[in-house]
């Protein structure tokens, strides 16, 4: 019993893995537009659980929060909205199952070129990691908050803010396309 | 004290689920109670009174004497309790009716993630300052072993709150979907909108005290203040805490923001065609939120969790002995804070009229979140000049 446990929680990742590979399937596979976007909830949420498994314990609550809580809600109001139209909806979306299975196929693929050593091998995932410099006074393993702050705010500034001026862009491109009748 | 093994830390964190659950299940209904009784009082009426255990105990006997004398009877503050288990009963027994054209499978699973994820959020919030009791040495396989206050005291704790609390969405979203009516669709869409903008200024109010503490832990920020920032608790951030309320009732769609289920304009909302347990699970998670709001306010803005409001904690530590019950942290201020709010939440729905949709969300986009954001920067100024 008690190994049973222990090995299934060093696989944590590969099931989330194989999880949120299904959830991907059933987003490409489903005949309803909703559907499609709960499958991708449980695909983020799957994620999330990776990088939970892989104890960086701030991004999976970062993607909870801006993918599963932010985005996928923007996605499904705007199917909802969508969803009037039925007959177009349903050209669109009776066409993809072959799709469906190359996609899954390249997704197992690629899962498995990049993480074949957690899969086939014994090795554990690696801890997070900051340049020595940066994590002097540092418990990282333990406060994993605080370490990708000091990597984003003290180490990559620049990169970091010039990310976000490319967002930036995105949105006020987002703002002048849907302004464009009343300008 | 020893460790646990795999197999008890296991048992032990289900048994704390299993409180959790209990702790939701009691005080959800006495809310419920609560809240009928004030709102009663607050317009000048009794409350629920019928359903009432007139007959028994010391009430029922002053009631019945008050009605002898010809006076209405005041004192009737807990007649209409038994009211309460046959709501529970009407919900439980109640038939489950679905829609011939609803989608099922989302028509069914839309309450489960309002009720998921409304429950999950407690993992994070710890009740009692570190251990909660330990088991004696005759339990079966724990003897002698801790159980913790909170059930996962992480690191990024605040953070797991937001997130989940912010997936309860999809319930309502889902629900009003699902239904395949008009009303519902229109309040599934409302929620999305009013949620989904009332979540920027709740997460960016709730920065401030993180950035005044310096971590996002509940109980480490708990002890922080207690230790060093005991002042900063309420008083600087009253703006703050204004914003987290405004917001809060905005996300556990409570009067005055109840957009979602608006009565007088779609019915009953994104529940309109539910019925039975499916209608209770959306009924108990509105609920849940409401005292995980609640928590959180104790918690970051009421002057740490389980200490005194107002920075006092300070002044009774020097007033008093060290070993004073009150000097220390004490889960009963946690629940009294939480208490309070729920009843202020009950307070405001006695007294403010439903805002208009559009009200609501310019409130947010316009009002709330520059608000929000100037009172963060005043509390990095804060933080950087101390």
């Amino acid at each position: 019993m008690e190994h049973f446990i222990e090995t299934i929680g060093r696989n944590m990742f590969a099931i989330f893995g194989v999880m949120a590979l299904g959830g991907a399937a059933v987003v490409v596979a489903s005949r309803s537009a909703v559907h499609s976007v709960l499958a991708f909830l449980f695909a983020m949420l799957c994620i999330a659980g990776c990088f939970l498994a892989l104890e960086a314990e701030f991004l999976g609550m970062a993607q909870i929060l801006v993918y599963a809580g932010g985005i996928v809600v923007l996605f499904l109001f705007v199917v909802m909205l969508v969803e009037v139209t039925k007959a177009k909806e349903k050209e669109v979306f009776q066409l993809q199952s072959r799709y469906a299975i190359g996609a899954v196929l390249l997704g197992v693929a690629a899962f498995a070129a990049v993480f074949r050593k957690v899969i086939f091998g014994v090795a554990s995932p690696q801890a997070l990691k900051l340049p020595e410099n940066l994590a002097q006074g540092l418990n990282v393993a333990q406060q994993n908050a605080q370490a990708v702050s000091r990597g984003l705010f003290a180490g990559y500034l620049l990169p970091f803010e010039i990310l976000s001026v490319v967002l930036l862009v995105a949105l006020v491109g987002a703002v002048v396309l849907a302004k464009t009748e009343r300008v | 004290m020893p460790t646990p093994t795999l197999l008890q830390s296991i048992a032990i964190t289900l048994i704390q689920c299993v409180l959790v659950v209990l702790f939701v299940f009691v005080v959800v209904p006495l809310t419920v109670f609560a809240e009928r009784k004030v709102l009663g009082h607050i317009q000048q009426r009794l409350g629920s009174t019928r359903v009432a255990s007139g007959h028994i105990g010391v009430t029922g006997w002053m009631n019945r004497g008050m009605w002898k004398w010809g006076r209405i009877p005041v004192l009737s503050y807990w007649r209409g309790i038994p009211g309460l288990v046959a709501d529970v009963l009407k919900l439980i027994l109640k038939e489950d009716i679905i829609p011939a054209k609803a989608d099922k499978f989302v028509f069914f699973i839309a309450p489960a993630i309002s009720m998921v994820s409304a429950v999950v959020v407690f993992a994070a919030i710890s009740f009692v300052p570190g251990t909660f009791f330990i088991f004696p040495a005759w339990f079966p396989g724990l003897g002698g072993l801790p159980v913790s206050g909170g059930i996962a005291d992480i690191n990024v704790g605040l953070l797991w709150i937001l997130g989940v609390a912010s997936v309860g969405v999809y319930g309502i979203v889902l629900a009003g979907w699902a239904s395949n009516s008009k009303y519902p669709l229109l309040g599934g869409l409302r929620s999305a909108a009013q949620m989904v903008s009332y979540e920027v200024p709740l997460a960016i109010s709730l920065l401030a005290p993180v950035v005044l503490t310096g971590s996002l832990n509940f109980g480490e920020m708990a002890q922080r203040m207690a230790t060093g920032t005991s002042a900063w608790g309420l008083v600087p951030q009253v703006f703050g805490f204004l914003i987290y309320l405004t917001c809060g009732f905005a996300e556990t769609n409570r009067l005055p923001f109840d957009m979602p289920e608006a009565e007088n304009e779609l019915v009953a909302g994104f529940h309109t065609e539910y019925s039975g347990m499916k209608f209770g699970f959306f009924y108990l998670a509105e609920y849940i939120n409401m005292t995980v709001v609640s928590a959180l306010a104790a918690g970051f803005f009421l002057g740490g969790s389980w200490l005194l409001p107002f920075g006092l904690q300070g002044l009774v530590n020097q007033l008093l002995p060290a070993d004073a019950w009150i000097a220390g942290p004490h889960a009963i201020f946690f629940v009294a804070k939480i208490i309070f709010l729920l009843f202020t939440y009950i307070w405001v729905r006695g007294t403010i009229p439903r805002y208009r949709y559009d009200q609501v969300m310019s409130v947010a986009w316009k009002y709330l979140i520059p608000l929000a954001l100037v009172n963060l920067l005043l509390a990095a100024f804060v933080r950087c000049a101390v």
